[in-house]
Protein backbone atom coordinates (compact mmCIF):
# COMPACT_ATOMS: atom_id res chain seq x y z
CA UNK A 1 0.00 0.00 0.00
CA UNK A 2 1.49 3.45 -0.70
CA UNK A 3 0.41 7.13 -1.44
CA UNK A 4 1.47 9.49 -2.81
CA UNK A 5 2.62 12.90 -0.81
CA UNK A 6 2.70 16.39 -2.17
CA UNK A 7 3.97 19.22 -0.50
CA UNK A 8 3.69 23.07 -1.64
CA UNK A 9 4.94 26.33 -0.86
CA UNK A 10 7.30 27.09 1.94
CA UNK A 11 6.72 23.53 3.51
CA UNK A 12 8.53 22.02 -0.07
CA UNK A 13 10.92 24.90 -0.14
CA UNK A 14 11.61 23.26 3.81
CA UNK A 15 11.46 19.66 2.72
CA UNK A 16 13.37 20.05 -0.30
CA UNK A 17 11.12 18.11 -2.06
CA UNK A 18 7.62 18.65 -3.67
CA UNK A 19 6.33 15.32 -3.54
CA UNK A 20 7.01 11.77 -2.44
CA UNK A 21 5.60 7.89 -2.21
CA UNK A 22 5.28 6.97 1.00
CA UNK A 23 4.79 2.88 1.86
CA UNK A 24 1.61 3.49 4.27
CA UNK A 25 0.39 0.82 6.76
CA UNK A 26 -3.10 -0.14 7.26
CA UNK A 27 -4.83 1.85 8.85
CA UNK A 28 -2.78 4.91 8.84
CA UNK A 29 -4.00 8.43 9.63
CA UNK A 30 -3.45 11.62 8.33
CA UNK A 31 -2.16 12.90 11.45
CA UNK A 32 0.60 9.81 11.63
CA UNK A 33 1.28 10.18 7.77
CA UNK A 34 1.82 14.26 8.54
CA UNK A 35 4.17 12.93 11.71
CA UNK A 36 5.88 10.33 9.28
CA UNK A 37 7.07 12.94 6.56
CA UNK A 38 8.22 14.96 8.97
CA UNK A 39 5.85 17.51 8.78
CA UNK A 40 4.09 17.53 12.18
CA UNK A 41 6.13 21.07 13.23
CA UNK A 42 4.50 23.09 10.54
CA UNK A 43 1.83 25.34 12.01
CA UNK A 44 -0.89 25.34 10.29
CA UNK A 45 -1.16 23.27 7.78
CA UNK A 46 -3.86 22.14 5.82
CA UNK A 47 -4.71 18.77 3.96
CA UNK A 48 -6.52 17.73 1.33
CA UNK A 49 -7.38 14.28 0.08
CA UNK A 50 -7.69 13.38 -3.84
CA UNK A 51 -7.75 17.24 -3.73
CA UNK A 52 -10.26 17.98 -1.41
CA UNK A 53 -9.76 20.13 1.65
CA UNK A 54 -10.43 18.00 4.77
CA UNK A 55 -9.88 18.79 8.01
CA UNK A 56 -9.95 15.63 10.24
CA UNK A 57 -6.45 14.58 11.07
CA UNK A 58 -8.46 10.92 11.96
CA UNK A 59 -8.73 10.34 8.73
CA UNK A 60 -7.66 7.35 7.30
CA UNK A 61 -5.81 6.43 4.09
CA UNK A 62 -6.44 4.38 1.56
CA UNK A 63 -4.24 2.75 -1.17
CA UNK A 64 -3.90 4.95 -4.11
CA UNK A 65 -4.71 8.01 -2.61
CA UNK A 66 -3.08 11.66 -3.33
CA UNK A 67 -2.27 13.39 -0.31
CA UNK A 68 -1.34 17.31 -0.07
CA UNK A 69 0.19 18.78 2.91
CA UNK A 70 0.07 22.69 2.39
CA UNK A 71 0.80 26.40 4.11
CA UNK A 72 -1.95 28.52 4.36
CA UNK A 73 -3.16 30.01 0.72
CA UNK A 74 -1.86 33.05 -0.28
CA UNK A 75 -3.29 33.45 -3.65
CA UNK A 76 -5.08 36.42 -5.18
CA UNK B 1 -12.39 32.21 -29.05
CA UNK B 2 -14.60 31.57 -26.88
CA UNK B 3 -12.67 31.78 -23.07
CA UNK B 4 -13.44 29.79 -20.20
CA UNK B 5 -14.91 31.74 -17.35
CA UNK B 6 -12.93 29.96 -14.89
CA UNK B 7 -9.47 29.72 -14.96
CA UNK B 8 -5.92 29.70 -14.51
CA UNK B 9 -2.82 30.71 -16.79
CA UNK B 10 0.41 31.74 -16.97
CA UNK B 11 -0.25 34.83 -19.92
CA UNK B 12 -1.64 38.30 -18.89
CA UNK B 13 -5.54 38.67 -19.63
CA UNK B 14 -7.37 41.49 -20.97
CA UNK B 15 -10.21 43.32 -18.82
CA UNK B 16 -11.66 44.67 -21.37
CA UNK B 17 -11.86 41.17 -22.99
CA UNK B 18 -13.45 39.65 -19.97
CA UNK B 19 -16.33 41.77 -19.35
CA UNK B 20 -17.16 42.08 -23.07
CA UNK B 21 -17.33 38.01 -22.57
CA UNK B 22 -19.48 38.51 -19.81
CA UNK B 23 -21.74 40.83 -21.05
CA UNK B 24 -22.49 38.35 -24.08
CA UNK B 25 -23.81 36.10 -21.40
CA UNK B 26 -26.96 38.12 -20.95
CA UNK B 27 -28.76 41.53 -22.14
CA UNK B 28 -30.16 41.25 -18.85
CA UNK B 29 -26.93 42.47 -16.77
CA UNK B 30 -26.86 45.92 -16.00
CA UNK B 31 -24.13 46.50 -12.75
CA UNK B 32 -21.06 45.13 -13.71
CA UNK B 33 -18.39 44.75 -10.54
CA UNK B 34 -15.05 44.09 -11.19
CA UNK B 35 -11.68 43.24 -8.57
CA UNK B 36 -8.06 43.34 -10.28
CA UNK B 37 -5.35 42.55 -7.82
CA UNK B 38 -1.88 43.37 -9.09
CA UNK B 39 1.71 42.95 -7.99
CA UNK B 40 2.73 45.85 -5.64
CA UNK B 41 6.75 46.94 -5.18
CA UNK B 42 6.72 46.94 -1.55
CA UNK B 43 5.63 44.85 0.80
CA UNK B 44 5.95 44.12 5.04
CA UNK B 45 8.37 47.21 4.92
CA UNK B 46 10.47 45.88 2.25
CA UNK B 47 11.35 46.14 -1.71
CA UNK B 48 9.56 43.45 -3.39
CA UNK B 49 11.52 42.61 -7.04
CA UNK B 50 8.72 39.92 -8.11
CA UNK B 51 6.89 37.49 -6.69
CA UNK B 52 6.32 34.14 -8.00
CA UNK B 53 3.53 31.95 -8.13
CA UNK B 54 2.88 28.16 -7.19
CA UNK B 55 -0.65 26.08 -7.31
CA UNK B 56 -1.85 22.79 -6.86
CA UNK B 57 -2.40 21.97 -10.07
CA UNK B 58 -6.15 20.34 -11.09
CA UNK B 59 -7.46 21.30 -7.24
CA UNK B 60 -6.94 25.67 -7.63
CA UNK B 61 -8.77 25.71 -10.83
CA UNK B 62 -11.76 23.65 -9.14
CA UNK B 63 -12.24 25.46 -6.03
CA UNK B 64 -12.25 28.76 -8.17
CA UNK B 65 -14.74 26.67 -10.28
CA UNK B 66 -16.79 25.99 -7.14
CA UNK B 67 -16.43 29.49 -5.81
CA UNK B 68 -18.14 30.81 -9.07
CA UNK B 69 -20.85 28.01 -8.69
CA UNK B 70 -21.43 29.08 -5.28
CA UNK B 71 -21.72 32.91 -6.10
CA UNK B 72 -24.46 32.37 -8.59
CA UNK B 73 -26.27 30.34 -6.30
CA UNK B 74 -25.85 32.79 -3.15
CA UNK B 75 -25.84 35.85 -4.56
CA UNK B 76 -28.39 37.70 -7.06
CA UNK B 77 -26.08 37.96 -10.05
CA UNK B 78 -26.44 36.72 -14.01
CA UNK B 79 -22.54 35.47 -14.60
CA UNK B 80 -19.08 35.95 -13.27
CA UNK B 81 -15.76 35.05 -14.41
CA UNK B 82 -12.50 34.38 -12.58
CA UNK B 83 -9.04 34.17 -14.05
CA UNK B 84 -5.88 34.02 -11.68
CA UNK B 85 -2.15 34.02 -13.00
CA UNK B 86 0.24 31.38 -11.81
CA UNK B 87 4.05 33.06 -13.51
CA UNK B 88 6.49 35.20 -12.44
CA UNK B 89 5.33 39.05 -11.93
CA UNK B 90 6.46 42.23 -11.16
CA UNK B 91 5.33 45.14 -9.65
CA UNK B 92 1.95 46.66 -11.51
CA UNK B 93 1.38 43.28 -13.17
CA UNK B 94 -1.89 42.10 -13.09
CA UNK B 95 -2.25 39.19 -11.30
CA UNK B 96 -6.49 38.03 -11.05
CA UNK B 97 -9.51 39.14 -12.15
CA UNK B 98 -12.73 39.20 -11.08
CA UNK B 99 -15.96 40.04 -12.96
CA UNK B 100 -19.25 39.60 -11.79
CA UNK B 101 -22.26 41.11 -13.95
CA UNK B 102 -25.84 41.12 -12.48
CA UNK B 103 -29.20 43.16 -12.94
CA UNK B 104 -27.99 45.95 -10.47
CA UNK B 105 -25.06 47.16 -8.59
CA UNK B 106 -25.69 46.14 -5.32
CA UNK B 107 -25.55 42.23 -5.40
CA UNK B 108 -22.50 42.68 -8.12
CA UNK B 109 -20.14 44.68 -5.38
CA UNK B 110 -21.14 42.31 -2.31
CA UNK B 111 -20.35 39.12 -4.60
CA UNK B 112 -17.39 40.07 -6.25
CA UNK B 113 -16.20 41.17 -2.61
CA UNK B 114 -17.35 37.83 -1.48
CA UNK B 115 -15.14 35.95 -4.06
CA UNK B 116 -11.92 37.76 -3.88
CA UNK B 117 -12.24 37.18 -0.23
CA UNK B 118 -12.99 33.02 -0.52
CA UNK B 119 -11.04 32.72 -2.97
CA UNK B 120 -7.39 33.82 -0.68
CA UNK B 121 -8.73 31.12 1.81
CA UNK B 122 -10.01 28.66 -0.45
CA UNK B 123 -8.04 28.28 -3.64
CA UNK B 124 -4.37 26.41 -3.00
CA UNK B 125 -1.98 29.21 -4.48
CA UNK B 126 0.76 30.51 -2.95
CA UNK B 127 3.39 33.71 -3.32
CA UNK B 128 6.79 33.89 -2.72
CA UNK B 129 8.29 37.56 -2.88
CA UNK B 130 11.35 38.24 -4.13
CA UNK B 131 13.23 40.96 -2.35
CA UNK B 132 16.75 42.82 -1.54
CA UNK B 133 16.65 40.49 1.69
CA UNK B 134 16.23 37.04 -0.06
CA UNK B 135 12.90 34.77 -1.16
CA UNK B 136 10.03 35.05 1.27
CA UNK B 137 6.42 32.96 0.80
CA UNK B 138 3.50 34.72 2.02
CA UNK B 139 2.20 32.95 4.37
CA UNK B 140 -1.13 35.82 5.34
CA UNK B 141 -4.00 36.77 2.74
CA UNK B 142 -4.82 40.38 3.90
Amino acid sequence: MSVRVLFFGMIAARLGQHECVLPASEGMTLAALVDEVGCADFKPLLLAVNQQQVNDLNIVVKSGDEVAIMPPFAGG
Amino acid sequence: MIMDAVRIQEEDFSIEAEVNALRETSRRIGGIATFLGCARDFSEGRDVFSINFEQYAGMAVQEMSRLREQALKQFNIIDARIIHRITTVHAGDQIVLIVVGAEHRGPAFAACEWMIDTLKKRVPIWKKEVTPEGDSWVTEHP
